[in-house]
């Protein structure tokens, strides 16, 4: 593991502040590179490549226009977008709760997914693990982001496959 | 008192007209100094690795999707009965239709996918961590914006999974306590999903989300450049 340099100390705002002397010495260093060109070469690389990615794709699978809607005509299966399936599937799942009564399965989908969402964006909040960031020295955060992440997949593969 | 040279970073220039052009706005904004902070004399850490990308990629998406998204509006009629006609106009007819649609329509696959990406080293390499908190709020905030994008997109070509996927997904919200039956009705415009859904819908997904997804991508932007980028674990 590196150890933080004086430059990674440092905000940004006070990066700012280092004279140019000093930041040629950083870059002579090898303990940080110029934006220009060094930093946003790589940037430009980086976004021609998603323009290639994209088109590339748009030309052997292109999107597809399916039939025009019918509100008369519900069809047999409806999955939505494989973003959604996890959430799909929630719903789904609730359904399970039946024997708690006729109101479980609507409002347990719903606060299931809102526990969820509430979860992911107060993480910072949830984790009490100190300032530790490598991840080898929180066990406990890295469980519980790994369980999370597999149990949503397994809902959105459940929800792909029901 | 003319320059001979203008120096910025490793750019020496001794054209005399782009020096004078230069200078010239210069004098009246001093986007010299902007430009040496923001651009020529700035550094980045050099511990960055492959996986420190995709927020910018991400961005970079968002960009994609604002461009081709405007192009589709040119040619694209949010009308029930002309929804559906107007897309596959834009698929045969209209000239690189076809890829405008395809590059948005992968566009917001892959924005998903590269925000998860993002999400998910933020998340194994702590960096949401102290003084980072509200910055994750913002992100995951945006997040969310970015699945209703997603949503309120997937209606505007009025096909049969659009319309049935809207459905189940405006029934949702419907089982929550009090507000659920107001909101339902709010999402849809009325009692069943029709013209007022896809107006909605439609202004929904090209002015408000957009706008508030671009003012949060400010804020989180804003977070970045004054908490600096995070040192090495």
């Amino acid at each position: 593991m590196a150890h933080p340099t004086e430059y990674t100390k440092k905000k940004e705002c006070e990066v700012k502040a280092i004279p140019l002397e000093e930041k040629k010495r950083l870059v002579k260093e090898g303990k940080a590179h110029w934006f220009f060109p060094h930093h946003m070469i790589e940037q430009v690389l980086q976004c021609l490549a998603i323009i290639m990615i994209l088109v590339t794709f748009s030309i052997i699978f292109p999107a597809h226009l399916g039939v025009k809607a019918d509100p008369f005509d519900t069809p047999a299966h409806i999955k939505p977008e494989w973003y959604f399936l996890a959430a799909f599937y929630t719903l789904k799942f609730a359904q399970y709760f039946d024997f708690l009564g006729s109101w479980a399965p609507k409002i347990l989908g719903i606060v299931i997914q809102g526990i969820a969402v509430t979860a992911l964006l107060l993480v910072p909040f949830l984790d009490r693990g100190g300032a530790e960031r490598r991840p080898s020295k929180r066990p406990i955060a890295m469980a519980v982001g790994s369980v999370s992440a597999l149990l949503t997949i397994l809902f959105s593969l459940l929800g792909w496959l029901t | 008192m003319e320059l001979e040279t203008l120096e910025l970073g490793p750019l020496k220039i001794r054209n005399k007209l782009a020096i004078r052009l230069f200078s010239a706005v210069d004098d009246r904004l001093g986007v010299k100094e902007i430009l040496q902070d923001e651009m020529f004399e700035k550094i980045v850490p050099a511990h960055l690795t492959f996986w420190a990308c995709f927020g910018g990629i991400s961005f970079f998406i968002f960009i994609c999707q604002i461009v081709t998204g405007a192009l589709l509006m040119i040619y694209y009629e949010p009308s029930i009965m002309k929804a559906h006609s107007s897309v596959a106009r834009i698929m045969n007819d209209v000239p690189f239709g076809w890829l405008i649609r395809g590059v948005h329509a992968w566009g917001s696959n892959l924005m998903i996918i590269t925000i998860l990406i993002h999400m998910t080293k933020i998340f194994v390499t702590g960096i949401y961590k102290a003084p980072r908190e509200l910055n994750w709020v913002v992100g995951v905030t945006l997040f969310l914006l970015t699945l209703g994008m997603s949503f309120t997109g997937y209606l505007l070509p009025w096909t049969q999974l659009a319309y049935w996927a809207t459905v189940v997904g405006t029934e949702t919200p419907a089982a929550m306590p009090v507000v659920g039956e107001h909101l339902r009705y709010f999402l849809r415009g009325g009692e069943d999903i029709g013209q007022i859904t896809l107006t909605r819908f439609f202004a929904i997904h090209v002015m408000i989300l957009p706008l508030i997804l671009a003012s949060i991508v400010g804020l989180h932007l804003v977070q970045i450049r004054r908490q600096g980028i995070s040192g090495p674990m």
